[in-house]
């Protein structure tokens, strides 16, 4: 009896464990809107390009077309729909995202668990490495890159900011891993002999995933930010589907911050980027309660 | 059977760089726990006594010293030779609460150090469910109603329990207790000494006892030693029961004046013993450690250190010039 | 302004959280000039109830019912959060658990003293730091070097004086300490509880003692208050209830002390476990899953505090054996 209990445990702990997920979400409107909100995003970029031709068609006698059944945002200086511009770009801005916020987190977390937990050598080592890195001004040098580089596609943009994001991770979750190794449990695995490699991965990594969870998000939040500001800025070559530079027409094209014209050019992906943000803070406010059994099952 | 000899610790103070600061946490410490026996040590807190029971299970080293565990001197061996023998001394710990990975089931927080042992033993996975709820029944918990539960939704007492069942996954030759039972709620705390106690008959697991509460010493064997330790030094050792109801060396007569006297069940001791000041971690020079808190002090006592050893008419081992005996312990009232 | 030890009434007192009862239904008396000990386990609703004498439970909890009567003060519960700020402090002096860490680290003693003194309108700051420097004289500690001194600079003993310290110096006359000794080796632990004493009678206090620990209030009580479950299960003067326990779990607690002398075999543990907010019996005696006296009546009808001479238990069983 016991032993059927026990066999089918870890399937069963798994399903738990979503099972509490869905719980936590359910406890707060709020996090069940910022769900729907990710999700509507992740839609839009996966499938929602597949809907419009690769060149959008233009119309010279409606440019910024006012908000309508037709143009939901309008259209841009070329007569170009605003939404599927919205649209296309979604998947270079998401993409590109999701690629800092992997990078931050395994190389950030991997290398803070590692130094906090071999301390020593190892740690002065790494942690001098991320000081280094730390003191790197990330703009100027994204700025200094575009010239040579033009960041065509989303992974290389986001390989790019996730190369100079993670160092505040590592300290971050290198202090935690410092502060955690003194704690019974784990002093107690070391006791028993248990290897490095189970200590780092089943008891340390689960007790931070909250932690590590929200540093993911907020890497994310950070990557929109500063790959619209990039576009934004005109660095960057020309690409008309992205966010950026829909910003940067809308401004400097389109005169949107003096003449009401070309505004729904300009509101339609500040708005997106306000509630793709929105979407992730509402969110984090889970990641404690999911990942903490305490919080989860209650 | 595991002995020390001399052990001695010094924790280096950070601070300034020119003028570094040495803390003597061990003194030269001798002890001696035999097979299946039961030892505790006793003092207030910064005595040395968790430093030394660290030192014992393995999670710190000495600077001086020789701990032999069944007769192989610890120094011959290098580093990770030497892990197989500390992993058969398990260390509980105070506080149930951070012992057990909040994140884990009871039921992973046993299989992690059971598969390892499966692993070493060549036995299969049918054995690791098996022995996780055998030992789970040794502490006196019910397996199918903890086993898949967290650490959170059990009690402090049950917790401690869990711990105690973990230490016994990998077949310890001793358990290093220390003050494993202060964050427990009083009416459960006889539960957890019981069970060392019975542990210790049944499975012949040595238990070391650390703690600042001497009456608690009593109940994990009275065939036990108990080392008073002040300072990092040993200042009287002897069996459990002479140590406490005959006591010679002021500063464990001032321990056991301490302790608070249940007044309507209890009379207090006739002479009780009050150290004159608090803890005080100056040296005084070459003197008896406890020499300016001792209200018996004389001039000798300033200027030379007794060593531990015994006297006419003592049957335990003290530190004292002047050992005597004192009514210093509260005894039950007549007719309750 | 002549003060004096005021006596407290706290009657038919409940304090829920989320609506699960902390505190069911209490009623405790304190005679004015005496230190009472409410004895608990962890959940027993110990703390809870000491807070409702300064009407401090901070939110979700929250006094349902009942009224807690101070001498000179009036009923706290009733007060409104400006009015009860003023009597904190001043009239009232708490000492919190582990008082060794509710000291500010960043600052020195004599500053977090002036703090006190300034935001309860105190004009005589210099006499203020003055019944300080002799309020620490009296408990053995350098009034002055203590003041100077940041919290990192005492030891977990000397913090506990500071915080009786702190307590007092504003001259109230009620005194509650939480958890006084916690965490405090037996020597300092001892020292600490002779200062309580001592301080209680020579200041005129009326005093109540919270703690898991019975052996503190033997050492201090005159009277004795054992909390179970949120109720008050059994009060009455300190010596009668440890030489003669009437309430079975009271009789437990006293059987599962360790003791320094007398038959090992003598002292055991209480079976089962003490209950949490939400596993704490919504009907009947909270204690009757590990009660050895356990009657049919028990699992629906909670037992009423009823006195027998001076003393007040809340059992079936008890109240059986006395009409027999």
């Amino acid at each position: 009896m016991s032993e059927l209990i026990l066999e089918t445990s870890t399937a069963s702990m798994r399903r738990n464990f979503w099972r509490g997920v869905w719980r936590v979400m359910k406890r707060k409107p709020s996090r069940m809107a910022g769900v729907v909100i990710l999700l509507g995003f992740t839609v839009m970029a996966v499938i929602g390009p597949l809907f419009y031709p690769e060149n959008l068609p233009y119309d010279p006698n409606a440019k910024y077309a006012p908000i309508s059944w037709e143009h939901w945002f309008g259209t841009d200086g070329q007569g170009k729909d605003v939404w599927a511009q919205l649209v296309i770009g979604s998947r270079y801005v998401l993409l590109s995202a999701l690629v800092t916020g992997v990078i931050t987190v395994v190389v950030g977390a991997g290398l803070g668990l590692f130094s906090g937990f071999k301390r020593g050598r190892w740690d002065t080592v790494l942690m001098r490495l991320t000081d280094m890195k730390l003191t790197i001004p990330g703009l100027p040098l994204l700025l200094v890159l575009s010239t040579v580089w033009s960041f065509g596609s989303a992974i290389e943009m986001g390989l790019v900011l996730g190369l100079l994001g993670w160092g505040g991770v590592a300290r971050a979750v290198r202090s935690q891993t410092l502060s955690l190794r003194e704690r019974g449990f784990i002093e107690a695995a070391r006791g028993l002999g248990l290897s490095t490699t189970h200590i780092v991965g089943k008891e340390l990594l689960p007790t931070m995933a909250p932690y590590i969870a929200m540093n993911m998000l907020v890497a994310v939040t950070g990557a929109v930010y500063a790959q619209v500001g990039l576009f934004f800025l005109g660095v960057l070559p020309y690409e008309a589907d992205n966010w950026g530079v829909m910003l940067n027409l809308a401004v400097f094209g389109g005169g949107a911050m003096t003449t009401t014209a070309a505004l729904p050019y300009l509101l339609a992906p500040l708005l997106a980027i306000l509630l793709l943000t929105l979407g992730i803070v509402l969110v984090v406010d889970a990641m404690d309660e999911i990942f903490n059994p305490r919080l989860r099952e209650e | 059977m595991i002995t020390g000899t001399g052990i001695v610790k010094t924790f280096k103070q950070r601070g300034n760089v020119l003028d570094k600061r040495e803390v003597r946490a061990l003194r030269g410490v001798d002890f001696s726990i035999p097979k299946g026996g039961a030892a505790s040590f006793i003092g207030e807190s910064g005595c040395g006594k968790t430093t030394l029971g660290r030192i014992i299970a393995g999670l710190e080293t000495h600077d001086e010293g020789e701990i032999v565990i069944d007769d192989v001197a610890m120094s011959s061996l290098k580093p990770k030779a030497r892990q197989p023998y500390f992993r058969r001394i398990q260390m509980i710990h105070q506080d149930p609460y951070s012992a057990l990975n909040p994140t884990r089931t009871i039921f992973q927080t046993l299989q992690a150090p059971l598969r390892l042992r499966a692993r070493q033993t060549g036995r299969d996975g049918k054995w690791i469910d098996e022995r996780a709820s055998e030992v789970l029944s040794l502490v006196g918990l019910d397996p199918g109603s903890v086993l898949g539960r967290y650490p959170h939704q059990l009690s402090g007492g049950m917790r401690q329990r869990v711990v105690i069942a973990r230490a016994l996954t990998v077949d310890p030759e001793m358990l290093v207790a220390d003050e494993a039972v202060s964050m427990i709620d009083v009416s459960l705390r006889l539960g957890i000494l019981a069970l060392l106690k019975d542990l210790r008959e049944r499975l012949g697991v040595a238990v070391l006892f650390i703690t600042h509460d001497v009456a608690t010493a009593r109940y994990i064997g009275d065939d036990g030693d108990l080392y008073v330790i002040y300072r990092g030094q040993v200042i009287e050792h002897g069996k459990v029961d002479t140590v406490i109801s005959d006591p010679v060396h002021p500063y464990t007569q001032s321990l056991l004046s301490a302790i608070p006297v249940l007044h309507g069940l209890e009379q207090p001791g006739t002479q009780p013993v009050v150290p004159l000041s608090g803890l005080d971690e100056s040296l005084s020079d070459g003197g008896c450690l406890f020499a300016r808190r001792c209200p018996f002090h004389t001039e000798r006592c300033t200027s030379e250190l007794p060593a531990l050893g015994r006297s006419e008419g003592v049957p335990q081992e003290h530190a004292c010039f002047y050992p005597e005996r004192r009514d210093v312990v509260a005894r039950p009232m007549s007719g309750v | 302004m002549s003060k004096q030890a005021p006596g407290v009434r706290i009657d038919g007192l409940t304090v829920t959280y989320n609506n699960l009862p902390a505190v069911r239904n209490v009623s405790l008396e304190l005679p004015p000039g005496t230190i009472t000990g409410i004895v608990g386990e962890s959940g027993s609703g110990k703390s809870t109830l000491a807070l409702s004498l300064l009407n401090a439970v901070q939110p979700p909890g929250r006094i349902a019912a009942g009224s807690v009567e101070i001498d000179e003060i009036g009923n706290v519960v009733e007060f409104a959060a400006e009015q009860i700020r003023r009597v904190r402090g001043s009239q009232i002096g708490y000492v919190f658990q582990a008082a060794q860490n509710s000291l500010n680290p960043l600052k020195t003693v004599g500053k977090q003293l002036l703090d006190l003194g300034r935001s309860h309108g105190v004009e005589d700051l210099r006499g203020l730091v003055r019944d300080a420097k002799d309020l620490l004289g009296r408990m053995g500690l350098d009034g002055a070097r203590v003041l100077d001194s940041h919290q990192h600079e005492l030891s977990g003993g000397m913090r506990q004086r500071v915080g009786i310290m702190l307590a007092l110096v504003l001259n109230a006359h009620l005194v509650v300490l939480d958890e006084p000794t916690t965490a405090l080796d037996m020597i300092t632990q001892s020292t600490i509880l002779k200062i309580i004493r001592e301080v209680h009678e020579e200041r005129g206090l009326t005093t109540l003692v919270i703690t898991h620990d019975i052996g503190v209030v033997a050492e201090v009580a005159d009277r004795l208050a054992v909390m179970y479950g949120g109720r008050l299960v059994e009060q009455g003067p300190t010596r009668e209830v440890l030489a003669s326990p009437q309430h079975p779990y009271t009789r437990g607690l006293i059987r599962a002390i360790p003791r320094l002398t007398g038959d090992i075999d003598e002292a055991q543990a209480l079976p089962g476990r003490p209950p949490t907010l939400a596993t704490v019996p919504a009907e009947g005696c909270v204690f009757r899953e590990r009660c050895p006296l356990r009657m049919d009546v028990c699992d629906t009808v909670d037992p009423a505090a009823e006195a027998y001479g001076t003393r007040i238990v809340a059992c079936h069983a008890v109240k059986v054996k006395e009409h027999a």
